[in-house]
């Protein structure tokens, strides 16, 4: 990320991963809260899960954490079947939703493999005050607040990367909070950024890798 | 559409066939039936349009629910009916020519039906439109929308050629029928048959690839989604497109008969029977390579789904609803000489119709309660209360256009009138 920073010139835009370590996650679900409190997501929408495995028959059984944000696959499932091009692959790499195009039809929700996409069914937390007031720039688009039947309510959401806070030089809020430092965030094509040496490690997998949809969240066994 | 016009139009009707009408009391009772129905779906509806999809059970676990179900329960409906009429004005199976017109006016009543089914799922209902402003090549959604939209065209194009004639000869008597003739004058119906054929032949392929197949691979082609993932799935939707669709004619012939006072063509019905007979036959032999293939292979993602619709909490669905009542049990009427019996293949076909309901819904939902990746979690799904009124409603609907149609346009007119030129 840095040396991409220093030197704008040598690529157009880099090629944002998330590396995800499941040895050093510890099933807190900070992830999980510090992404609603940033993306102001209402009940019933987490762009991020922490999903729990267990391995082995009691009493000799292991957990395994497996944090779930969106993939941002190369190939996205979700933007072939969209009737309207609502949603696409930016520029930035990471799929975005348009929800002033969305019609609402969830076509997509049933097309991921990873359940990443939720469909915003218009409720609030009413009982916190200032809810509905401010709403998180996603994918760097200033949303006002929320009105009842105004975008995105009845449209499609998930997780942005946090590409406003990338945007402006940061990680996604979800790598910056996690308390095991468990998530890397950065450039695959910056040979010395931590996430491309990571990346080439024999522990790197990712989910469904045989559906070909070539995912940009990498996971460390 | 007043009271006094359908009184009219009745009347009218009774001038031309000196058959005896139905009761008035039959008919009030049915239109009565539903009015209620209308007005208790449009309430579910309204309810629904104010506080959108919150109203409804469903999650971003099960996106999709009763509403898609019965999208293509009546897509399929739709296509197996227009598929029948094909049989008769392309390939000149004359011994169904009295069904024709109300095979092309049921399909063209199912695809508006279906088409409302879809809109009222739609998360944001005011950007209908924008699915045929915007276009996603890749989609078959964005496709079928199109496809919908020429195949509803071509219905109505070829149900105006099959009435023609008939709406010149009640133009002097009646002023609907004098507007829908749109000016056309002549009694020939040489033309009307060949511009039948004409459209009948572009309409079967996109009857068949572009709307029921096409609905088929909205579904065939999602890898993350157990069962949908196969090319056998828009296979599967055309042959039970021909299932649906001829056993809903064969009980719409046989009840309008009935309510009608009218006899029924036992002979007709007996060969309907039989075309039933072995479109369910092809359809379980399908069913039997569906389920054998994941089985064998021992597909996790698949046999999950499986596990879930035989031994679920709704197993009854596929059990008795999807197999007993809709496959098996119609198939033992039509299969053997009970099918001889006109009370029986119609009790076959309102079995079809009705099971058929259940292998949409085991379409549907099934893959989607099944979590799409390990680890999160199932889905729970049965459609609530506003599901099912607005459901009721739009059926309601599609029922009432039907009816009007049938009771002030010349949908059944005798067929010898212009049978004779037909296919010579």
């Amino acid at each position: 990320m840095t040396a991409a920073a220093q030197d704008p010139g040598s690529r157009k835009e880099p090629y944002w991963v998330m590396v995800i370590d499941l040895q050093k996650c510890i099933g807190c679900d900070t992830c999980t809260v510090s992404c609603k409190a940033e993306n102001r997501t209402p009940p019933g929408i987490s762009y991020n899960v922490v999903m729990q495995m267990e391995i082995g028959e009691f009493p000799h059984t292991r957990r395994t954490y497996v944090p779930r944000p969106c993939m941002q696959c190369d190939r996205p499932p979700c933007v072939g079947v969209c009737p309207v091009g609502a949603t696409y692959k930016g520029e930035s790499g990471v799929v975005i939703i348009d929800d002033d195009r969305c019609i609402g039809c969830r076509y997509c929700i049933a097309a991921c493999p990873y359940g990443a996409r939720s469909f915003d069914f218009g409720e609030n937390y009413d009982e916190m005050i200032a809810f509905t007031e401010v709403q998180a720039p996603e994918y760097g688009v200033e949303q006002g607040p929320r009105r009842k039947g105004e975008a995105p309510i009845g449209t499609v959401r998930k997780c942005t990367f946090c590409l406003h806070r990338i945007n402006r030089g940061e990680e996604p809020a979800c790598v910056e909070t996690c308390i095991g430092d468990a998530r890397y965030f950065g450039d695959l094509n910056d040979p010395d950024s931590a996430v491309a040496k990571l990346a080439a490690s024999p522990r790197a997998f990712r989910l469904k890798e045989e559906m070909g949809t070539q995912p940009r969240v990498i996971y460390l066994k | 559409m007043s009271a006094l016009t359908r009184e009219k139009a009745a009347l009218r009707l009774a001038d031309e066939h000196p058959a005896p009408e139905p009761s008035k009391h039959l008919r009030a009772g049915w239109y009565a039936l539903l009015a209620v129905l209308l007005i208790a779906g449009g309430a579910a509806i309204f309810h629904r349009t104010v506080n959108g999809l919150a109203t409804t059970n469903l999650t971003s676990i099960t996106p999709w629910g009763a509403w898609i179900a019965f999208y293509i329960y009546f897509v399929g409906l739709s296509a197996g009916a227009f598929l029948l009429s094909s049989l008769i004005y392309v390939f000149g199976m004359t011994r169904f020519e009295r069904l024709g017109r109300m095979a092309l006016l049921t399909a063209l009543v199912a695809m508006i039906v279906a088409l409302s089914f879809v809109l009222l799922d739609l998360g944001r209902m005011e950007r209908a439109l924008s699915a045929l402003v915007y276009f996603n090549w890749l989609s078959p959604l964005a496709w079928e929308m199109r496809f919908y939209l020429i195949y509803i065209l071509l219905l109505a194009a070829e149900l105006w050629f099959a009435m023609r004639v008939d709406l010149v000869r009640r133009a002097d008597r009646s002023r609907l029928a004098r507007w829908l003739s749109f000016g056309s004058k002549s009694l020939d119906t040489a033309r009307d048959h060949r511009m039948l054929r004409i459209l009948g032949t572009i309409g079967v392929p996109i009857a068949i690839f572009g709307v029921h197949g096409g609905t088929g691979t909205i579904f065939a082609i999602v890898k993350a989604r157990g069962m949908w993932f196969s090319a056998l799935t828009p296979i599967v939707f055309i042959v039970s497109a021909l299932v649906s669709g001829t056993a809903l004619l064969a009980l719409l012939y046989i009840l309008r008969q009935k309510a009608l006072k009218r006899p029924v063509d036992g002979g007709m019905v007996a060969d309907l029977g039989r075309l039933l007979g072995a479109f369910l036959l092809v359809d379980l032999g399908l069913l039997f390579y569906e389920y054998l293939v994941p089985l064998l292979s021992m597909a996790p993602h698949d046999t999950g789904v499986m596990h879930l619709m035989m031994e679920g909490p709704y197993a009854w669905t596929f059990w008795i609803l999807q197999l007993g009542i809709g496959m098996v049990a119609p198939a033992i009427i039509l299969m053997t000489r009970l099918r001889e019996s006109v009370p029986l293949t119609a009790v076959a076909a309102l079995m079809v119709v009705v099971g058929i309901v259940g292998v949409r819904f085991n379409i549907v939902v099934p893959p989607l309660i099944t979590p799409a990746l390990e680890g999160l979690p199932a889905g729970q799904y049965f459609p609530s209360a506003v599901e099912w009124w607005s459901s009721a409603g739009i059926i309601a609907m599609g029922l009432l256009l039907f009816s009007l149609a049938a009771d002030l346009l010349p949908v059944d007119e005798d067929v010898h009138v212009i049978g004779g030129t037909a296919h010579d």
